[in-house]
């Protein structure tokens, strides 16, 4: 239905158009806004979107295009849904994805709260703790990995200072057992401004008669925190946490610079796992079959992540 | 007891959480720092053990960065004596500028890719909010995410077929490949922050220039456009800043004209591994645009974060 | 717990959206779950169904 008064919107423009823009009516001013848009993500998400969907039932290979293509049906599904391999590539990310919202949240909530004390200066300290989140994650983990050696890092040898251990002994991201905390650690430094953000803007919208009456009734500052700031702010650290999980689960740019999936296959996200099988196996079939399956469990994510954010407009 | 001192801490208690903030605060900016000073470092000093916090700066870095050296003969070396001083600081290495270096041809790629993309989406986005927010549009909240989702798929997963698209059309390695790209994972964002901001703006504006004899659409040209413009400009700065950082869509369907910055800074080598000094050079010039708009934009900063929906 | 029931019954937005929701959590969490398997070959089965659910129920009546 849509789609019909799209097409005939479109191609009545240039007609209108000639006619001074002035004529046109309402409904057409917002068919010609908003049509370019609409075209312009059909073109370049849903076309794209669907023709994955149809090469995830074939074996087509992009770097053997005159090869003869056959359908095969479910079959990248079912290889993809019963490889132990892939399994654990979804098990490396959901250790990522699990730590990395834990101490996001933690160390965020607790700096928001400690922000919201309004003591002097706090929009300059804000802004610099803020900095690390706009940055490009390419450049900025390439750089990490400088931080991360054995013996010229610096993230050695400060860890080295205050523990004792020599700052040579270990490896963070060359060690099977260390590297996926490495990449857990650079993500919390990136991103914990992020839920700290968030959080702040949601102990803001705490209005302060709440809290007088809750001074009135005698109600411990304990027990405050957790009967209004609390509950007050769960929405919005919903919505933080939807967020950076629906971000750490397709994590790529960060990561594949700072241990490149390594040492193995321990930190191998399914991005960088889905950039292999894609581009460097070049089995375009299979790839897609997975970016299928990517795509569908972004997609419910976002429908929650949508219903989260209406809840916190409403605020 | 006044009902001041209900809500507002005590002094002591600010000064705590102010100098755990603080404290914070400095750790976060350390590896920032880290970059910056490696710039200035000679390649010894970059890589010395214990790490160096104080030494000697030097430009080495930045020249490794914008030039392409060789090696040379002593005897050479001795009848061409320096003309300038960055020949200088290469020429006590043994070595000649055989000509400059990829990274500025890298770096305007970023900025034209950049620019040409938040240009367009800024565009699109602003007509398209406009219509959204004033016009009843069927399948209204249908649309809205559907667009946002579009922000939210896997650029991995999109590569694939846009990758053959591209090839298909010959848009493989150009600007206008990457920009139309950029264009479209943009727009999302562009389209709700703007929405959220065009949403402020009261109607009675606009009606009061439709009574005045305005079309709907000298309304929006000459009552809207001033309005927004804040609004505007900081979603412009948010746009520009994702396609200024973005890097899997750039590795993948980038290799050699159209690559930015971002795919080719780690791949800076010197003699044995990474040139740190000049990975932090090229890092440090790239990274501290975006340090300034950072500031520039605090204010606005949640809502570009939450697609608009937090206002503060 | 009987508002809920009711709302499921009249077929009304709010009560369906918590199914789908909590369908596509389940379905995430069996995708990345490190115990069984068999959880793992059907996790994309339930995320689907759970997805396509929310679209369609998020055209309920509220």
């Amino acid at each position: 239905m849509s789609h019909l008064n799209m097409d005939s919107v479109a191609r009545a423009t240039p007609r209108h158009l000639s006619r001074r823009i002035r004529g046109l009516s309402d409904r057409a001013i917002a068919w010609v806004f908003v049509a370019p848009t609409i075209f312009l993500l059909l073109a370049v998400n849903i076309f794209p979107l669907i023709w994955t969907i149809r090469l995830s039932f074939t074996n087509y290979a992009a770097n053997r295009p005159n090869a003869e293509v056959q359908w095969i049906g479910l079959r990248n599904y079912e290889r993809i849904l019963s490889d132990p391999d892939t399994w654990a590539t979804m098990q490396a990310t959901a250790h990522f994805l699990f730590w990395t919202i834990v101490f996001q949240v933690m160390i965020g909530f607790a700096l928001a709260w400690l922000i919201n004390q309004k003591f002097r200066g706090n929009d300059l300290w804000t802004t610099i703790i803020v900095l690390p989140m706009m940055l490009s994650p390419a450049v900025v983990g390439n750089f990490w990995t400088l931080l991360y050696q054995p013996q010229l890092g610096l993230f050695n040898s400060i860890v080295g200072f205050f523990s004792g251990a020599d700052p040579t002994s270990f490896s963070m991201i060359g060690d099977v057992h260390l590297a996926p905390w490495s990449i857990v650690i650079v993500d919390t430094w990136m991103w914990t401004p992020f839920v700290m953000l968030i959080c702040l803007a949601g102990l803001r919208s705490i209005p302060d008669s709440i809290y007088e009456a809750a001074e009135c009734d005698r109600a411990s500052r304990w027990r405050q925190f957790w009967t209004i700031t609390v509950p007050m702010v769960l929405p919005f650290l919903m919505l933080a946490v939807l967020f950076r999980g629906i971000e750490n689960f397709k994590m790529f740019d960060l990561v594949v610079q700072l241990t490149g999936g390594g040492p193995g296959n321990i930190t191998t996200l399914t991005s960088i796992e889905l950039k292999r099988e894609a581009f460097e196996k070049w089995r375009t079939g299979y790839s897609s079959a997975y970016a299928v399956i990517l795509f569908v469990t972004v997609f419910g994510l976002a429908s929650i992540y949508v219903k989260a954010l209406n809840r916190v407009k409403d605020r | 007891m006044s009902a001041h001192s209900i809500t507002e801490p005590s002094v002591r208690q600010k000064w705590f959480a102010g100098a755990l903030v603080a404290a914070y605060a400095l750790i976060t900016l350390l590896p920032l720092l880290w970059i910056i000073a490696t710039g200035f470092k000679s390649s010894s000093d970059a890589i010395a053990y214990p790490p160096k916090i104080l030494f000697e700066p030097t430009l080495e870095g930045y020249v490794n960065l914008f030039t392409a050296q060789t090696r040379q003969s002593p005897e050479y070396l001795a009848q061409n004596p320096p003309a300038t001083w960055y020949e200088a600081i290469v020429h006590d290495k043994g070595m000649v500028i055989a000509g400059p270096s990829r990274y500025g041809e890298r770096f305007m790629n970023s900025v034209i890719i950049g620019f040409g993309a938040t240009f367009l989406s800024v565009v699109l986005g602003t007509l398209a909010a406009y219509a959204f927010s004033r016009y009843r549009i069927p399948l209204k909240d249908d649309l809205l995410f559907f667009i946002l989702s579009t922000r939210m798929m896997p650029p991995i997963a999109v590569a694939i077929p846009i990758f053959l698209m591209f090839r298909n059309l010959g848009l493989s390695d150009t600007h206008a490949g990457m920009i139309l790209l950029y264009t479209a994972v943009n727009l999302s964002l562009a389209v709700w922050l703007l929405k959220g901001f065009i949403d402020e703006i009261p109607r009675e504006y606009e009606e009061a220039a439709l009574i005045d004899g305005y079309t709907r659409f000298q309304a929006f040209m000459k009552v809207v456009l001033p309005q927004a413009a804040t609004g505007i400009a900081a979603t412009a700065i948010f746009c520009l800043i994702f396609s200024w950082n973005e890097y899997a869509f750039a590795v993948l369907l980038t290799s050699g004209t159209a690559q930015t910055a971002p795919p080719f800074i780690p791949t800076i080598i010197g003699v044995g591994g990474q040139d740190w000094p000049a990975v932090a050079a090229g890092a440090t010039i790239f990274l501290v645009p975006v340090m300034v708009f950072t500031i520039l934009l605090r204010k606005h900063l949640l809502r570009g974060i939450t697609f608009g929906a937090v206002r503060k | 717990m009987r508002g809920f029931l009711h709302g499921l019954v009249r077929l009304r937005r709010g009560p369906w959206e918590m199914v789908a929701s909590v369908l596509i959590a389940t379905g995430v969490f069996m995708l990345m779950q490190p115990f069984a398997l068999w959880a793992y070959s059907w996790s994309f089965l339930v995320t689907l169904t759970g997805t396509v659910m929310f679209i369609v129920v998020s055209h309920f009546p509220e």
